[in-house]
């Protein structure tokens, strides 16, 4: 590696001898806290206390109106007995093993198109990453109006190429969720994409000149090279699509609204419905509580995978 | 040491940055504005867009000029989320609108409004449409100004080229039959015989009303001809299909305007629209009212609705100038006020519906005058504490039936079987 020969980029901090070093360092201390103080207030009144209130609402009844009631286990019973519930985890689930693996190839096929020396490749790559930057709303309308299941341009052009049962896609409980994912995966392509070209673009290329001389097809060469090369990279987008993936929220709420039915409920979408819809706030927590288990699960057994492969 | 000083006064400034912005968001409101005049706060939803609450506060501030009205203007969709919170906070809001009654029963079981008993008594029980809806074991926390409810909206134009003179005491057979009559297409243009909106009620609160049904019983089997008959005009074309105008967030308003349907069953709050949009010369349709089509043809009219109302917040900073208010606007001055911009008052008496039909541009023939007195208006859903669960239930089996993935007794079925154990808990 590289890096290795690098200097270490700050000093390492030198123990403290005497009485002034260790006053100078409580100093340093004191000055870094006051740098990160404002942003921290922040963090505190936005997300760290309310986060952890959510935890101990979970185990309460509380509308907003009166004083929280301590219900024990109660919501998590609920929760566990309500159909609705089971619906949206599946639904949660269904979508990040739709949404993870097709981003993910289809950032990393089109990262490895466009990283080469073309006229224009600064356009194409813009092409692409467009999307992610376009208001969500927007693209939800759009794509909308293109899944319309009478004479919208896509079942247009299936019928065009000979498919006869068009999908009812938004409309139709077995396709709104593919459309929902089709969507999700075409407005975060590019984002991953940018992240798979930084990939590429270290990988160095004396690796791909050894293979060459050793007289590796290109497969090869992409399979032993390019794959291995970028796995710190598809960790990292592993773990933020994952994570994404289970807090949707907005993207559906615009599309589908969770139908028709239930067909599109996710679990953020029902901790919404749950709490600020309805006033049950301790319900809602739960909820919340569960899903956050499950994220962190998911994340935790991806970063021990990844330790395992390391070693 | 400088240094020291220096952190010291950063650590300062910021929490005393921290303290300020807390106190600057919890202060209390001005209660007296500048020139003596005491201001009243009043909780609105798209103060642009609903002209009603215009007209009510520029009437009072020119009967009352010692008062100024503040509206507090939140965005209509999260209107309900924005008020629960504010109220949560203790916020000083004199006068609350309820936009549904749901929201009245959740607000004023959980003690966030004033008892104004004393004000519906001044005004006048017996006029007063929609307000049993506010009866609380015989205390009324809120007083209704307005009243919408159903009735069938339609094109002479485009029925007179079709031959038919008025849709007149309709059965919801007739009105099919004269909706498939109705639905043309000419030139690539096609024209529905009918719209219906997406909304569960246009289905199942007209069920509810004309066969007596209760909507949160968690049994459903009242509904089934409704939805037959709804059912049957999309399979004939005579209505644009559900999945389409849901997912293409279709606007019943544009579909009328630009005579793509010659009928539609709406509320009453969209007279106000079409007279507005043909005043700006938005289109020029050639409109007229009837009573909603009805299960028989005995000549009874009953039809749905929903009233709204003002109430007074617990912590309100004027209690007493809010009550004078509320007196006002669902009074006679009040319903006169808002008659005159088409919205439909909750009092009801001779001067009012006088005034309301000397309005510009309000179709002036019997018909249309017959459907402004329904013999009997049903609460579109009834008010309890399982409402808003029940109608999420309701809602997400509506769409399953109107795309055509469960068949009308399945859902029906559904419907029961949810509603019964995720919101009665049997």
């Amino acid at each position: 590696m590289t890096t290795e020969t690098l200097p270490p980029v700050a000093p390492a901090p030198a123990p403290a001898h005497s009485r002034g070093n260790r006053k100078q360092a409580r100093r340093n201390t004191l000055i870094g806290w006051t740098f990160i103080l404002p942003n921290f207030l922040g963090f505190l009144a936005f997300t760290l206390i309310p986060v952890t209130a959510a935890f101990a609402l979970s185990f309460m009844e509380w509308t907003s109106f009166t004083a929280p009631r301590w219900v024990g286990l109660e919501n998590f019973q609920r929760m566990f007995q309500s159909d609705t519930f089971w619906v949206a985890l599946r639904n949660t689930v269904v979508y990040a093993l739709g949404h993870v693996p097709l981003t993910m190839a289809l950032a990393l096929v089109l990262a490895l198109l466009l990283n080469r020396k073309l006229k224009g490749i600064g356009f194409f790559r813009v092409a692409i990453f467009f999307p992610y930057i376009t208001s969500l709303v927007a693209v939800a309308v759009v794509w909308n109006m293109l899944f319309s299941p009478d004479n919208g341009p896509i079942n247009q052009f299936l019928n065009v190429i000979g498919i006869a049962e068009t999908p009812g896609w938004t409309s139709s409980s077995d396709w709104a969720m593919p459309a929902v994912i089709i969507t999700s995966v075409w407005r975060d392509m590019g984002y991953y994409m940018i992240l798979y070209l930084a990939g590429l673009q270290a990988i160095p290329t004396e690796l791909y000149e050894a293979a060459e001389v050793d007289g590796a097809s290109p497969w090869q060469r992409f399979w032993n090279v390019t794959i291995p090369s970028l796995r710190p990279t598809t960790f990292f987008v592993v773990v933020m699509l994952t994570v994404s993936s289970f807090k949707v929220f907005d993207l559906i709420v615009v599309m589908t609204n969770g139908g028709p039915g239930r067909a599109t409920t996710v679990l953020s979408q029902l901790i919404y419905q749950e709490g600020i819809g309805e006033g049950k706030f301790g319900y809602s927590s739960a909820i919340s509580l569960v899903l956050f288990v499950i994220v962190l699960t998911v994340t935790v057994l991806q970063f021990k995978i990844q330790q395992r492969r390391e070693r | 040491m400088k240094r020291t000083t220096l952190a010291a006064i950063a650590l300062a400034v910021t929490a005393g940055l921290g303290l300020t912005g807390c106190a600057g968001a919890a202060g209390p409101a001005e209660p007296q504005s500048q020139d003596g005049k005491t201001r009243l706060t009043v909780s609105v939803w798209n103060y642009e867009g609903t002209p009603e609450f215009k007209a009510l506060f520029d009437g009072y501030e020119a009967a009352n000029p010692d008062v100024d009205i503040e509206p507090v203007d939140i965005l209509a969709d999260d209107y309900p989320q924005k008020v629960t919170t504010m109220l949560a906070g203790g916020d000083t809001t004199d006068v609350l609108t309820m936009k549904n009654v749901i929201d009245y029963a959740r607000y004023a079981n959980n003690g966030q409004l004033q008892e104004i008993n004393g004000v519906v008594d001044t005004v006048g029980k017996d006029d007063l449409a929609g307000l049993d809806a506010f009866d609380i074991d015989g205390k009324y926390y809120a007083a209704p100004y307005r009243q919408d409810f159903w009735l069938l909206y339609y094109n002479k134009e485009l029925l007179k080229a079709a031959g038919v003179e008025e849709p007149k005491d309709l059965t919801w057979d007739e009105y099919t039959a004269l909706a498939q009559k109705l639905t043309t297409e000419a030139g690539g243009k096609k024209v529905y015989g009918t719209y219906h909106h997406i909304w569960r009620s246009v289905v199942q609160a007209i069920a509810a009303a004309q066969n007596g049904g209760d909507q949160i019983s968690g049994e459903y089997g009242f509904f089934e001809d409704q939805y037959n008959t709804t059912l049957e005009l999309q399979k004939s074309g005579a209505t644009l299909d559900f999945g389409t105008a849901k997912s293409q967030k279709t606007s019943y308003r544009t579909m009328f305007e630009t005579g793509q349907a010659a009928m539609m069953p709406m509320g009453t709050w969209y007279i106000a629209g079409v007279l507005q949009a043909k005043k700006d010369g938005k289109t020029d349709v050639d409109w007229g009212l009837a009573p909603l089509p009805q299960k028989d043809s005995n000549g009874k009219v009953s039809t749905f609705g929903s009233p709204t109302a003002f109430a007074v917040n617990k912590n309100a900073a004027h209690s007493e100038e809010a009550r004078k208010f509320i007196e006002w606007a669902a009074g006679e001055e009040g319903a006169k006020a808002i008659s005159k911009i088409g919205v439909v008052p909750a009092l009801q008496n001779d001067a009012v519906t006088d005034t309301y039909f000397q309005l510009e541009g309000l179709p002036t023939d019997e018909l249309s005058k017959k459907a402004f007195s329904p013999d009997e208006t049903a609460l579109e859903m009834p008010v309890s504490d399982k409402s808003a669960a029940t109608d999420k239930i309701l809602n997400q089996e509506h769409d399953l039936i109107m795309v055509g993935e469960r068949s009308v007794a399945d859902g029906i079925t559904e419907m029961g079987k949810r509603v019964k154990s995720e919101v009665l808990g049997q």
